[in-house]
Parts: C-alpha cells; sequence; structure tokens
C-alpha cells in the first residue's frame, strides 16, 4: 500500500445549481435502490401495499362520486363549503407535519451529521431536507385527495383542463403549509431552543382545540335534527370560518371550483383563467415562502443545529413508580421472573414517546370519532351493522400496533440477548411475558373504545357483550399472531423496528391479523344481524333452513362458540410454534 | 493551519471547553488525549463546523469555522466516531457523491476514487450497499472519503475504533505519509500507545483545560518523572488531584 497523496487539484465551492443537481442524484439513486431491493425481498409487501392503495383509492373515489352527486344535486354550493373545511384542515395538518419531519431530518438524523461537516450550503441542505419531509408528509393528502377532486371533476362534467391541473394546484397548495412549517420549526430550533417542546405543545393544543370545537360544532345537534338541506345549511354555516380569502385553502378550492365550471367557449375559457390566476397565486405565495425559508435556513441552520447540540439534557430522577413495585411484589416468588420482565418492557414503553404517542394519537382519533357518533340517528340495525364495522377498526389499529411494535420485540432483544441468557429464566417466560405485555395492554384501550361505540350507537345489552366478547378475542388473537410469529421468525441482528416489522415476517403477520379480525367480526356480525332482524325488528321473513337457523338464539351463541374456537386457535398456536423455535434459538 | 483563539464552549452552566488558544502548523500530527468528558469531543465539534464556540474563533486555513464555514470545510476531511453512510448507497456511489459535493472534476475524483479504494483495500466490497458493511468496512469507507479531496487538515475522532490490526497499520501508514506531504492532522484518542507512536505533540485535555502540551518527551521532562511509564504519567496528569504541571506552560497554549 502507498500512502502517496495526489496532487492538490480539487475542491471548490459549488453553484447552487451544482448542489441541487448533486442532491437530486443522491435522491434518485437511494430512490431506485430503496426500490429495487424492495421488489426483491418484500415483493409481497409491496404488492399488498399497491393493491391495498388501489383498494383504498377506489373506495373512496366510489364514495365521492355517490356523496358529491347527491350534494351537488341538493346544494350546489355546498362543494365550495366541504373543499374549504377539507383543504383548510388538511393545510394545518400539513404545517405540523412537516414541521416535525423537518425538525428530525434537518436536525437529529444522522445524515444532517455528515452534510454539515461538508462545503454545502445550508440552504441546500435544507431543501434536500425539506424536499424528504414534503414527500413523507403530503403523500396521504395526494391518497385522499385525489378521488375527491377526480371524483368532483366527473360528477361536475368538468372540461379536460381540469384534470389537468389538478396536480399543479396539489403541489402547488402543499408547498405553502409545508414551507410554513418548515419555517416555524427553524425559527423555534435557532432563537427558542429551550422553549421549542413548550412552543409546540402549546401549538398542537390549540390546533386540537380548534378541530374539536369546529368538529363539534359542525356536528352538534342543531334545531334540525335529521340530515337535509336546511341542516347541511346549518352544519356549513357553522364552518363559514375556513372560508377565509387570505387562506391558501380557499385560493385552491376557488380555483378547482372555476377550473371545473361549465358553460359557452367564452365562459369556459374566463373561468379557466380565473383559475389560472389562483394557480398564479398559490405558486407566487409558495416560491415567496421558499425564499424566506432558504434565507433562514442560510442564517440560522448552523447556529440552531450548534444549539440543539450543546443542550444540556436535564436529569431526572426516575423513582420507581408505585405500579411496577406492586407488580413485581404480586403473586407468587415462581412467576416472579416473568413479572420482571413485564415491568422490564413497560418501562421500555413509557419511556419510548414514538410508541405511546402513536398509541395514544391513534386510539384518541378512534375515540373522537366514537364520541361523535350520536350525532347521528339509527335504527337498530345499521347501529349493529356499525357497531361491527367499528369492533373491526379497533382490531385493524390494533394489528398494525402488533405489527409494528409486538412483532419485533423478540428480535429486538438479540443485542441484549446474552443477559436474557444469563438470567435464571426459562426461555418460554420471554416469550409468555411478552404475550402478557401485549394483551393486557391491548385490553382496555380496545374494550373501552368498543364500549364507547356501542354507548354512542345506542345498541343493546347483549349486542354490547358480543362485542365486548369479540374483543377481548381480538386481544388474544392479534397478540398470538404477533408474538408467536415474532419468536418463530426472528431477526436477532436487525436493529430496527420498522424493518423488522415491514420484512417477511411481520407483512404475514399483518395479512394473518387482518384475515384474522375478519374471520371473527363476519362470524359474530351475520346471525347477529340476522337475528335482530328477525326478532327485534320483526322486519323479513323467518326463512327456511339454515338461515331460519342461524338467525335463532342457536346461530348467535353456535357463532359465539366459533369465534371462541377461532381465537383460542389463533392464540394458541402461533403461540406454540413460535415458543419451540425459541427454546431452540441460537443467538 | 488550526488556530484555537480563545475559545470557550459551554453547556448551560458547565464549562466544556475553557479558553483554549492553541496552533497547529502545517504538517503535524496532533493528538488530544484526556479521560471521559474531558472536552475532546467538543473541541472536535466545534473545529469541523458542528458546534459553535461560546466565545472566542477557531480557524482553518485562515477560514473562521462560524464566518465561513464552507471554505473552512473546503480544507476539512472529518472522519466522525461513529461512521455515517447512506445505506442505500454502495461504497462507490458514496465516494463520488463526497467528491461531487467537494466540486472534484471528473477525472480527478476518478483519479482519487480509485487511489483510495486501493489504498484502504475496499475492492472487494465498494460496489456492495453499504447496509452489508461490518464496522470496519464502514470506517475504512469513511477514511478514503475523508482524504479524497486531499484536505490540508485531518480531523479524526478516536479513529481507530472498529479496525482490524491490518487496517489500523494501513492508517498509520497513511497518516505518516500524509503528514510528510504537509498535511495536519488533529486527532483525538483514548490510546497512549497510538499517540505515542504517531503524534509530534499531545495535548492533555482534563475537565476542558489544556493540562499539557507539547511532545511526548516534554511531557516526561515536564514532569520529572522518567522513571513512570506513559500511561503512569497519564493516569497522574488527570486524576482528579492533580494539580497543573511545575513549569511555565510551552509555547502555544495560554
Amino acid at each position: 500500500m502507498s500512502g502517496q497523496s495526489l496532487p492538490r487539484d480539487a475542491g471548490r465551492l459549488l453553484s447552487p445549481e451544482a448542489e441541487s443537481r448533486i442532491f437530486l442524484r443522491l435522491r434518485a439513486t437511494i430512490a431506485w435502490e430503496t426500490l429495487r431491493s424492495m421488489l426483491s425481498s418484500a415483493r409481497l409487501r409491496l404488492t399488498l401495499v399497491i393493491l391495498l392503495s388501489m383498494m383504498f383509492w377506489g373506495s373512496l373515489y366510489g364514495l365521492f362520486v355517490e356523496s358529491l352527486t347527491f350534494l351537488d344535486s341538493l346544494y350546489t354550493e355546498v362543494i365550495s363549503f366541504l373543499f374549504n373545511a377539507f383543504f383548510s384542515s388538511l393545510m394545518v395538518m400539513l404545517v405540523f407535519s412537516t414541521g416535525i419531519l423537518v425538525y428530525s431530518g434537518m436536525y437529529s438524523s444522522p445524515e444532517s451529521r455528515l452534510l454539515l461537516t461538508l462545503p454545502a450550503r445550508s440552504e441546500a441542505i435544507f431543501s434536500h431536507k425539506f424536499q424528504e419531509a414534503i414527500w413523507f408528509s403530503s403523500w396521504g393528502f395526494v391518497l385522499l385527495g385525489s378521488p375527491m377532486l377526480v371524483a368532483y371533476g366527473v360528477v361536475r362534467e368538468a372540461p379536460w383542463t381540469y384534470f389537468l391541473l389538478l396536480l399543479p394546484f396539489m403541489l402547488s397548495f402543499v408547498v405553502i403549509p409545508a414551507t410554513l412549517g418548515s419555517i416555524c420549526c427553524m425559527a423555534m430550533v435557532a432563537w427558542l431552543p429551550k422553549l421549542r417542546l413548550h412552543a409546540l405543545s402549546i401549538a398542537v393544543t390549540v390546533a386540537c382545540i380548534a378541530a374539536l370545537w369546529l368538529g363539534w360544532s359542525a356536528m352538534a345537534p342543531g334545531r334540525t335534527a335529521q340530515p337535509s338541506s336546511a341542516w347541511l345549511e346549518e352544519t356549513f354555516s357553522r364552518l363559514s370560518v375556513t372560508e377565509q380569502k387570505l387562506f391558501p385553502s380557499w385560493w385552491l378550492s376557488s380555483g378547482l371550483i372555476e377550473s371545473a365550471r361549465k358553460g359557452t367557449p367564452a365562459e369556459s375559457f374566463a373561468s379557466l383563467l380565473d383559475a389560472l390566476k389562483f394557480l398564479a397565486l398559490l405558486i407566487a405565495n409558495g416560491m415567496l415562502l421558499q425564499l424566506l425559508a432558504a434565507w433562514l435556513a442560510g442564517n440560522s441552520y448552523r447556529l440552531g443545529y450548534s444549539q440543539l447540540l450543546g443542550e444540556v439534557p436535564r436529569r431526572r430522577r426516575r423513582p420507581i413508580s408505585w405500579f411496577d413495585r406492586t407488580l413485581t411484589h404480586a403473586g407468587s416468588a415462581a412467576g416472579r421472573p416473568l413479572r420482571l420482565l413485564l415491568v422490564k418492557d413497560l418501562r421500555l414503553f413509557r419511556r419510548d414517546v414514538a410508541q405511546w404517542s402513536q398509541f395514544v394519537i391513534f386510539f384518541g382519533l378512534l375515540g373522537l370519532y366514537f364520541l361523535n357518533l350520536q350525532s347521528f340517528y339509527y335504527n337498530n340495525i345499521y347501529a349493529s351493522l356499525i357497531g361491527f364495522l367499528n369492533l373491526a377498526v379497533v382490531g385493524l389499529i390494533l394489528s398494525t400496533f402488533t405489527t409494528r411494535f409486538v412483532f419485533p420485540m423478540i428480535s429486538l432483544e438479540g443485542r441484549r440477548f446474552w443477559i436474557l441468557g444469563l438470567l435464571p429464566v426459562h426461555r418460554d417466560q420471554i416469550v409468555w411475558s411478552k404475550f402478557l405485555f401485549s394483551f393486557l395492554g391491548s385490553l382496555l384501550p380496545c374494550c373501552s373504545l368498543v364500549l364507547l361505540s356501542d354507548l354512542m350507537l345506542g345498541i343493546p345489552l347483549a349486542v354490547m357483550l358480543i362485542h365486548e366478547l369479540c374483543c377481548v378475542m381480538l386481544c388474544l388473537g392479534l397478540s398470538g399472531i404477533a408474538v408467536g410469529l415474532g419468536a418463530r421468525m426472528p431477526d436477532l441482528r436487525e436493529s430496527s423496528p420498522s424493518k423488522l416489522s415491514s420484512g417477511f415476517g411481520g407483512t404475514l403477520s399483518l395479512v394473518l391479523s387482518a384475515t384474522y379480525i375478519m374471520v371473527v367480526v363476519s362470524v359474530a356480525a351475520i346471525p347477529t344481524h340476522l337475528f335482530l332482524a328477525m326478532h327485534v325488528l320483526g322486519s323479513g321473513t323467518a326463512g327456511q333452513g339454515f338461515l331460519a337457523w342461524a338467525s335463532g338464539w342457536q346461530g348467535t351463541v353456535a357463532s359465539l362458540v366459533l369465534v371462541v374456537t377461532v381465537g383460542a386457535l389463533a392464540t394458541a398456536l402461533p403461540l406454540r410454534l413460535g415458543i419451540k423455535a425459541f427454546r431452540k434459538l441460537e443467538p | 493551519m488550526i488556530e484555537f483563539d480563545h475559545m470557550t464552549r459551554t453547556y448551560g452552566p458547565k464549562l466544556a471547553v475553557a479558553d483554549l488558544t492553541l496552533a497547529i502548523p502545517r504538517g503535524e500530527l496532533f493528538a488530544l488525549l484526556g479521560p471521559n468528558g474531558a472536552g475532546k469531543t467538543t473541541t472536535i465539534k466545534i473545529l469541523v463546523g458542528l458546534l459553535q464556540p461560546s466565545r472566542g474563533a477557531v480557524r482553518v486555513c485562515g477560514f473562521d469555522l462560524v464566518r465561513d464555514p464552507r471554505n473552512a470545510h473546503l480544507h476539512i476531511g472529518y472522519v466522525p466516531d461513529e461512521p455515517c453512510l447512506y445505506d442505500k448507497l454502495t461504497g462507490r456511489e458514496f465516494l463520488w457523491f463526497i467528491a461531487d459535493m467537494f466540486g472534484m472534476p471528473k477525472h480527478p475524483a476518478e483519479q482519487h476514487i480509485a487511489k483510495e479504494i486501493e489504498h484502504f483495500e475496499l475492492g472487494e466490497f465498494v460496489d456492495d450497499l453499504a447496509e452489508s458493511y461490518s464496522l470496519g468496512m464502514k470506517q475504512r469507507l469513511v477514511f478514503a472519503a475523508a482524504l479524497l479531496h486531499n484536505p490540508d487538515v485531518l480531523v479524526l475522532d478516536e479513529p481507530m475504533v472498529g479496525l482490524d490490526p491490518r487496517s489500523v497499520r494501513i492508517v498509520k501508514d497513511l497518516l505518516k505519509a500524509r503528514t510528510q506531504d504537509g498535511m495536519t492532522v488533529f486527532m483525538s484518542t483514548h490510546t497512549l500507545a497510538m499517540a505515542e507512536e504517531m503524534a509530534d505533540r499531545v495535548g492533555i485535555m482534563v475537565r476542558g483545560q489544556l493540562r499539557f502540551l507539547g511532545t511526548i518527551a516534554e511531557l516526561r521532562e515536564q514532569m520529572a518523572l522518567e522513571t513512570m511509564s506513559l500511561e503512569q504519567l497519564y493516569l497522574q496528569l488527570t486524576s482528579s488531584q492533580s494539580s497543573p504541571p511545575p513549569r511555565d506552560r510551552p509555547d502555544g497554549v495560554s
């Protein structure tokens, strides 16, 4: 090996354009490699994601076509209210989500540590991280917004220019709240570094209260109880706050409505010109904000990064919580190792903000939705049906958590396996502790949510009990599948939970969980639905043979026995497989 | 090449580096030693522009790290204690990214990349994705990237962590050759033997203050304890009860 260096003929500062090209090339290479590795190692997951997204898009499109046709025939101006409410809510969400993503990308990622030691302009690093953040924060908007806007164009029989302008309108709109979020984030880190968490908490709280107030005032029962044109008029008049002409959401909805307008060629041309003016307004404001953000990044990024890096973490004594202490000492001495493992996982969960915050956000949103169910009026059949659908939604959300957080738990012990291996603990107890942690942890929130949904829907007590039984079986089965497969297919070398959950084992766990939920909910729902139809409402005919049997009490009992049997199998089989494999595992 | 001018850095009320004034000339290999929490990493982070000093200034090749960070970075190569790579880039793609960021023209860049791949024996895995690399492979690639633009100043934070003995030898030989060519090396290390073998001068930092600056021979002489091993000298100097060296400090230390 020679240590001789080459002549110093290299090294010069790059122009902004050259820097942009390099970052673009970097992004393209990484995207291509990611796609290639997904195609080779996670084909099942990719196919599932694409299929489910297409199904989701198609369902939303169908729903919007129906809804918009109904609304359009009822009261054409309703569309403007709808668009304004939708886009202004999205605008607020995009401000927060992009701000948070820019924070983690610019200030706490290892990549930013590398880029800051290169001769790159701060503006270029910001632009690179902003593109990443806007991609992650706005794909949901495209997925949710595009079926609605395409449906609107189809319902209004909009000219082709409407469909052509759709994407430019959406893109130019998302840049504005995303840039605003980035500006707030950079300014807070540079000039209010110690207050950033308080400022964020206050902003999130204000936004949540505003959203709750808007939602409540829109959905609260008014003088007109039944959904009608008068009810809609009253509801949308409450939402007029979203129609501020200074909001980019108003520019977007006005531009879209103008571009979809039909008429004589002259009228259509005038509408198109108006739409283009709104588009220009969005683009101009987006560009102005981008300039401001670039200036801010140039002047504050390195300062802000240094402030954060130099922050002294507050030392807090963490006394052992009374709950941990009680759990550790409760019960027999033989069960103590199992309880200690449970306490350890509980502590890790409590101290991992990413885990419990997602849990709280998703179940909190679901709770809000359930609370609003009371605003509508149902007969028993629909209430029962919606109750079962809500049960399925609770199960599906729980399955995403068990796949994302519970499935990787055994693999994540990989690097600490030697600690567990040296403890006087039987390996089975490790698997059981994960199962109990998942089951007991999910039981209370899930059953409470299902109870809330049933109470809001005014469901009879007997059906409530059926729902609760199904919910318990879902918690048992989903925990069994996630823990069992996690122990059966561990990857002790991988330290990233997201990579573990997105691998083959994680995808299989998700697919099995979804199938299990569908089976449990369908088996319980159909006889209950038939029973209610026959006995409570007295509607329909008793029918003959199997239908008559299924709609009787025998059918309900049989369905419950089947639910319990399927649940027991879904819990026991994966756990048995997992425990057997885990006993033989060599770290 | 490197100038610390009354540089102080605080973390809240805690003083991490106190009034450091130090000049390291061209072609010198300087090793910064000290126990955990002495202020070595803070000094290095300030030198590479990740942290800004609370007071004072740091210059590399005359460029102030706060006022003109881009020009300063053009002259710095940095090997951090934890290598950071893009998982979805191959080693060669990463080297090209670094060469591009330093504005290297295509032909010289090609030459430099080929040379560094050869120097650090990266050929076997340089076209694999970085996600499959071991810690040692990553560290060798980061070394190659840091030296790609033939910097005037090379900053190394615990450079030998994760390297096998052969790679350590490669790095040592390379550092010797590069410093002979005029490159300045600023290195923080816990390995006393490495400092003794490689460094032209050493600085010993304790609780943010430079307790000693000079050669190993000067250290032995200054402590007037020639019979002691370097390890014993170091432990004595960095122990909490020890007082500053008895004689006047050598040039370069305030």
